[in-house]
């Protein structure tokens, strides 16, 4: 067993206490409930022992993870996080839960509830951190945003604007800010005042969209919590138990996905989700102008130029394709045509002058053959006048070849 | 009666029994080492930019069909999901049934690919790597596997190049865009493509795994990780994990014009069945797919929702169309045990059979 450097005798053993005390929590909450209630030992209010398991394995993963591959080291960390979040609900749940009689339980558990969804409506959960890591449970959609959004713009990390308190601006104040973001600039300087003002505008309006989204979710944990209620009670109206905390997990995850499913196929999600994208973007987009004119300033290769040239090239590259393609076919159409027998060496001057003349006329046959054979090939390869142009050749010999063909 | 029957003795030696099972996954986590993907050998016999066209090679053993098959893989994720491990490989059954396999692997594209259209994909890119499969075994026709976005690119295909395609097999693909139950058609309808796109260039992989991981994100980000301790006990399984989050986790940017022509035709446009579908300046008309087609939906599918597939069945001009349903995922279709000995072998001998 101690041949693993993490699953080690010492390591099992803080398990082992922090499990038994919970264990013993159990037991004296039972006995305080047998004593009645006011005795001042309900779970509620019962020392608990910090969770060892936790401050152990992040230790370890400290150590231990860099020797680990890249994907290794990422799905660890994501063991590692939803671990915690499984301990939390359990010892979020099962602090009251171990009274033995069922009006207790059940007052334990609404307890727990109400607490949780007083939380969701901004009630604080300092001091309480299998709470705290229940709520960020929630937050995972959330999360993956900011983590998405950190891993585009290095520069502007993605939960930046989450916490400016703006949106909670006055009416009047907000309408004033609004106003002079909209005024007009003024001087040798206005252009760029202006393009202050607009990215003022677009990271304010990121914000608002952001915290739209954000007040979703914390609506969507309310319902969650109160699916689970409604959902342990029809069990409960069922003579069905769980049994396990694994059961508990899983019945609470179910909850969660559900009551998001039916939230997310709704038009008003996708309002926000799609608002929340656009503004974003336009966020982006705004400081991409902004980069983008500071390095024409210092004479640099901008984002713009570059695309302009990426464009072109590839308008470039899709006429080579297509001719080195039809070249190809040429080249196939050449290498099956009989030579032309080689007479005698008296009449090789004017022998070489008509198979010259022979090979023209081939050449032209082939290359309605190759107009033939690529039909299947895109007509469509345009980009300019002068590629329409050639396009509009090809499909006329197309045709030729078609009906010469009887097809 | 109280629902919750947790005796405190009991969750104590779950919760250590948990702890055990996930200290022993860390380290065999740890134990792990470089995670390779694509088991079965194969050759790059076609290179064009960042395209690789493979050709796999085929069994000692097994009678090879005159006809060879390409499997056109989505631009979303990474193909070697058909070839994921030695006993979950698509590729490996398809192997087996006879079929010469090729696969389109696309790359992954950066700034320089942001110009790239529809038009390039299909009847550039796709439509060399057909002729060059078309020369090499001497044949005018080849068969075709799209799968899910392969799919929609390869119905495409078949549509305006029906003389090089003999039989068509869709797999999870996408057709009718606006199902009731798409999700992800529903949260693209308020998404300004354009503005996404002239903004970002190419469409970032990361975008793309955040709106998939939105589809189940408490199953998909949380409840996995839990339930994958009780597996990882087991160093080959913990390996097999690794590989298959790797997977996820691997996609490649899109190349923005793609990317635009894609979502705004297809998620917003609907254009399969609003016949509306173009490709550079050619109408795709599936009434031109004429080949046979089998077209293969999973069932418990959430990104690509049965409906969605099944809407195909009409629109082509085939007299020969085939479905085929999957108890299964998305995922579950190729790796999953009972996709190896369902699905696979049915791909294999319908496409023996004509």
């Amino acid at each position: 067993m101690t041949q693993n450097p993490f699953f080690d005798d010492s390591w099992l053993k803080l398990q082992r206490d922090y499990w038994d005390s919970l264990a013993n929590l159990g037991r004296q909450a039972m006995s305080a409930a047998q004593s009645g209630p006011g005795t001042g030992n309900d779970s509620a209010s019962a020392p608990w022992m910090a969770a060892p398991w936790m401050q152990a394995m992040e230790q370890w993963r400290k150590v231990m993870a860099p020797a680990a591959s890249d994907p290794a080291q990422t799905f660890m960390q994501r063991l590692m996080d939803q671990g915690q979040v499984y301990f939390g609900m359990v010892e979020q749940f099962t602090k009251g839960l171990a009274a033995g009689d069922t009006a207790n339980a059940w007052e334990a558990l609404n307890k727990t509830l109400d607490s949780m969804q007083q939380a969701f409506s901004g009630a604080n959960t300092e001091g309480n951190e299998a709470m705290k890591r229940m709520l960020g449970f929630w937050e995972l959609p959330l999360d993956n945003w900011q983590r998405m959004m950190s891993s585009l713009s290095p520069m502007m990390p993605g939960d930046l604007l989450r916490n400016m308190p703006h949106a909670g601006m006055p009416g009047p104040l907000q309408e004033g800010l609004d106003r002079m973001l909209s005024a007009p600039g003024l001087g040798y300087t206005r252009e760029e005042q202006a393009q202050y003002q607009d990215l003022m505008r677009t990271g304010m309006d990121y914000q608002r969209a952001f915290q739209e989204y954000s007040a979703f979710f914390n609506q969507l944990g309310f319902k969650s919590l109160q699916r689970l209620r409604d959902q342990l009670q029809q069990k409960a109206e069922a003579g069905e138990t769980i049994e396990s905390a694994r059961g508990l997990y899983d019945t609470w995850i179910g909850c969660c996905e559900a009551v998001y499913a039916e939230e997310v196929a709704t038009p008003e999600y996708a309002r926000l989700h799609g608002r929340l994208v656009n503004a974003q973007m336009a966020l982006k987009q705004r400081l991409s102008v902004m980069v983008d004119e500071s390095l024409g300033a210092m004479n640099m290769p901008t984002r713009g130029e570059l695309r302009t040239l990426q464009d072109r090239l590839q308008e470039t590259r899709r006429e080579n394709k297509q001719l080195r393609y039809e070249l190809d076919r040429i080249h196939e159409k050449l290498a099956t045509l009989p030579t032309a027998p080689t007479p005698g060496a008296a009449q090789s001057k004017t022998s070489q002058a008509g198979a010259g003349q022979a090979g023209a006329g081939q050449s032209s046959a082939s290359r309605t053959g190759t107009s033939q054979s690529s039909s299947s090939q895109p007509s469509s390869r345009k980009t300019s006048a002068s590629g329409s142009a050639t396009t509009k050749k090809t499909t006329a010999r197309k045709k030729t070849a078609a009906k010469s063909s009887g097809g | 009666m109280f629902p919750i029957d947790i005796r405190p003795d009991k969750l104590g030696e779950e919760m250590l029994d948990y702890s055990r099972k996930l200290g022993q996954g860390m380290q065999n986590l740890l134990d792990a080492g470089d995670i390779d993907s694509g088991v079965s050998p194969k050759d790059a016999v076609y290179r064009e930019d960042k395209l690789v066209l493979y050709r796999y090679q085929r069994p000692a053993d097994v009678a090879q069909q005159s006809v060879p098959l390409l499997i056109v893989y989505a631009l979303v994720n990474r193909p070697y999901m058909t070839d994921i491990q030695e006993d979950r490989s698509t590729v490996k059954g398809l192997l087996a049934t006879g079929q010469d396999v090729y696969l389109v692997d696309w790359g992954y594209p950066d700034q320089a690919d942001r110009s790239l259209t529809l038009d390039d994909y299909i009847n550039g890119y796709l439509d060399r790597c057909v002729d060059h499969i078309r020369r090499t075994h001497g044949v005018d026709k080849i068969n075709i596997l799209g799968i899910c976005q392969g799919g929609s690119f390869s119905l495409m295909y078949s549509a305006l190049h029906p003389d090089k395609v003999r039989n068509l097999v869709t797999m999870v693909t996408p057709v009718d865009f606006k199902t009731p139950d798409n999700l992800l058609s529903n949260w693209v309808q308020n998404v300004d493509v354009d503005l996404a796109v002239d903004t970002m260039g190419n469409i970032p992989g990361e975008l793309l795994n955040w709106s998939f991981l939105s589809l189940k994100p408490f199953s998909l980000t949380g409840q996995k990780y839990v339930n994958m301790v009780d597996m990882l006990d087991k160093p080959e399984k913990a390996k097999n994990f690794l590989r298959m989050e790797q997977w996820i986790f691997d996609s490649p940017d899109q190349a923005g014009e793609t990317f635009r022509q894609f979502i705004k035709d297809f998620y917003q446009q609907n254009a399969f069945i609003n016949g509306t579908a173009r490709v550079g300046e050619r109408p795709v008309d599936l009434k031109q797919v004429r080949c046979p087609v089998l077209n293969i939906y999973a069932m418990q599918d959430h990104l690509v929702p049965p409906d969605a597939s099944k809407a195909l069945n009409g629109l082509t001009g085939s007299e020969d169309y085939t479905e085929l349903a999957f108890p299964g995922g998305h995922i579950g279709i190729y790796v999953s045990g009972k996709a190896q000995k369902e699905v696979t072998p049915a791909i294999g001998e319908w496409l023996n059979a004509r």
